[in-house]
């Protein structure tokens, strides 16, 4: 690496993939207690399970951005970060709130509203941190003697996802408007700024990994993202067709949201267009494994699954049903989960001198393996959204009828869910095995 | 050929746009939620009902308006599809509902959080969602045919809403396997017995898996006199 204070990065990556693990044995328990054994009801019943394995999620992708937030601000700027000790805080600080929020939620301490389950008093405690995030990174690149749109667009993304946070905490007494503003956050957050965070990654991987100009790749990202503002801001919409906000939503959210897909196909043409046009042939294959990955699997989940369930008239049929799990897990891993993944595979290597990740076969399986077992899941979930949408919607038979038919497809989805298991196993195995940052080299400067 | 300032101007314009675009109507969705969740029916029991909601995540298993998980029942016209005796009952203890199904969390509310929570849930009942949830399409409707019409005049209003949830009669119903099928009921029990059973099922057997419910006098008279005559 080229500057000391890049080695922050190591840890927010780090921990992510410790939440990530965690994550993943929190969904386990939901998939069994969906299967009938919900022997863990007493300790951690489902909706603990549910809050936990959402918001453990949103941390480790957060986590992740700012990980690679750390390494890539720095980099783009030609200069150190403004405070590495800070760094260190704002890092325990959002580990420390993270911690007591999964706590909290066992012992029944929450706000109970979905996504957004992280208490109020813990709430400040978030803005706080993720303030003095964006502090450190807000005046690092004042004090930089050049700026380029990669990073600042990044830092517009990280900025307009903290100042979205703020919705989410005014009091409502009526559960329209909670909802309401809820999505403001929420899908905003994920269908909006999130993708900033998105594009400028990928931009700079793709920088770094193909060589190609940076102009070219700045030019295009202005589009992607202007189509994703577009879409994205006015297909919030889809989030107000039944929840007693006014009918004219039916027609914005469906117009604009079907203008999304656009975006994500945006980015994969984008992706492909450079990656042939590459000047370089960068060693580092996994890295342009997971990118590319990213941009095509961001555009099936986030893009595809989401259109196919986004119009109206499908939508009051398949509204609160496992569909909507089927594009949600599809839209997370391929749009957030692939990019933070894709940007370790690339950092890692830099910030701990150890090429092992670009010649072990274990990273090549780790690839492969979370790759296939999360699309046999997403098939799974569609299967069981689309049997619920028969069952429940069409026919209206009993609830606990429905739960018996539903549990073939539950077990599928166990035997999925293992395959991908096993790949963020092997690569938080090859994580470990990278070792730690080498930082020997400026301890003698 | 585009240039990086055109796109940048592209974005902005585009951007700024969609954004004031979507603060306008979010601000006139502000001003007309009152009038469609009719919020002026919303008492301050309500009010205490949607904190106790949030503060317990019960979004975390249910569906309301379609938002939450889908480990437990949707939600939103429940206060409609079942009946406020079956929600006091449910409330009270969960666990004696369903027996050998799947389990909610016994949170022990009070009578007076129990009211809270029934009338947020008869709120949200009315509040208007653009149609949904949706009429089922393939639903089958029972004729007459196996009920004759007398029969339906005579049925008690909360009989369909809170009996039916696990028996069957006239081949509408949830059959839980436990629960018997009610059409001929009159054969085999007469009034002093199902008016017993309907007022404690543990008095008249031990470990009854129906569960007692709050039922009214009245209710009770009304329930025996339709079932006695099942026959």
């Amino acid at each position: 690496m080229k500057f000391k204070s890049q080695q922050i990065s190591y840890y927010f990556f780090a921990t992510s993939m410790l939440l990530l693990s965690l994550q993943l044995v929190y969904g386990l328990i939901m998939a069994f207690a969906h299967l009938g054994y919900d022997v863990l009801h007493e300790i951690i019943p489902f909706n603990v399970a549910r809050a936990t394995h959402n918001n453990l999620l949103l941390v480790w992708l957060l986590s992740g951005f700012m990980g690679a937030a750390y390494y890539i601000i720095p980099e783009e700027l030609d200069r150190e970060l403004v405070s590495l000790p800070l760094a260190f805080v704002q890092l325990i600080a959002l580990v420390v709130v993270g911690v007591t929020a999964i706590i909290g939620f066992h012992l029944n301490w929450w706000e109970g509203r979905k996504f957004l389950e992280i208490p109020r008093a813990l709430d400040y405690l978030v803005v706080i941190d993720v303030l003095l995030f964006l502090g450190l990174l807000g005046l690092t690149i004042l004090k930089a003697k050049k700026r380029t749109t990669t990073s600042l667009i990044l830092y517009f993304g990280l900025f307009s996802a903290g100042l979205l946070y703020l919705p989410g905490m005014i009091d409502t007494v009526n559960q329209t408007n909670d909802s309401f503003w809820r999505w403001w956050v929420v899908h905003l957050w994920v269908e909006g700024v999130w993708e900033l965070i998105l594009g400028s990654m990928l931009a700079f991987l793709l920088i770094k990994l193909t060589g190609v100009d940076r102009e070219v790749l700045e030019k295009w990202l202005y589009i992607i993202i202007g189509l994703t503002f577009l879409s994205g801001v006015l297909g919030t919409g889809h989030h107000y067709y039944w929840v007693g906000t006014p009918q004219y939503w039916l027609f914005v959210g469906g117009f604009f949201s079907a203008l999304e897909p656009l975006a994500f196909l945006g980015i994969t043409i984008y992706t492909f267009y450079v990656y042939n046009r590459r000047v370089i042939d960068h060693p580092n294959k996994i890295a342009i494994m997971w990118t590319i990955g990213c941009a095509v699997l961001s555009f099936f989940g986030a893009g595809f699954l989401g259109f196919v369930h986004t119009l109206p008239g499908i939508n009051i049929y398949t509204h609160g049903t496992f569909v909507t799990a089927m594009h949600g897990h599809m839209s997370f891993w391929g749009a957030y989960a692939m990019i933070v993944l894709a940007s370790i595979c690339y950092i890692m290597p830099i910030l701990t001198d150890n090429k092992f990740i670009y010649s072990s076969k274990i990273s090549k399986y780790a690839f492969w393996a979370s790759n296939i077992g999360i699309c046999s899941m997403v098939v799974s979930f569609g299967l069981i959204g689309l049997l619920q949408v028969y069952l429940e919607r069409m026919l209206d038979l009993d609830f606990f009828v429905i739960r018996e038919e539903l549990k073939f497809f539950f077990a599928c989805l166990i035997c999925a869910a293992i395959i991908f298991i096993t790949g963020i196993s092997s690569f938080i195995f090859v994580f470990i095995k990278c070792g730690l940052p080498k930082t020997a080299k400026f301890n003698k400067i | 050929m585009l240039t990086k300032a055109d796109s940048l101007r592209i974005f902005a314009v585009v951007t700024i746009t969609a954004i004031f675009i979507f603060l306008f109507l979010s601000y006139d969705t502000l001003k007309k939620i009152p009038d469609q969740t009719n919020e002026s029916n919303l008492t301050d029991s309500a009010i205490r009902g949607k904190n106790i909601w949030e503060s317990n995540n019960c979004m975390g298993c249910h569906t309301l308006f379609g938002e939450g998980a889908y480990y437990a029942p949707e939600l939103t016209k429940v206060y409609l599809r079942r009946s406020e005796e079956f929600i006091r009952m449910f409330l009270k203890d969960p666990n004696a509902m369903y027996p050998g199904k799947r389990k909610m969390v016994k949170y022990d509310f009070s009578d007076g959080e129990i009211d809270d929570l029934v009338s947020f849930l008869k709120w949200c009942s009315e509040v208007d969602l653009n149609g949904f949830p949706v009429e089922p399409p393939l639903k089958k409707h029972v004729t007459s045919g196996s009920v004759s019409s007398s029969v339906s005049e005579k049925k008690p209003e909360i009989f369909d809403k809170l009996c039916l949830t696990c028996h069957t009669f006239g081949g509408k119903g949830n059959r839980l396997e436990y629960a018997p099928i009610l059409d001929n009921i009159g054969n085999i029990r007469d009034k002093d017995y199902l008016r017993r059973w309907l007022t404690d099922p543990n008095s008249v057997k031990k470990n009854a898996l129906m569960p007692k419910f709050p039922l009214s006098e009245t209710t009770i008279s009304e329930l025996v006199d339709f079932l006695s005559e099942q026959k």
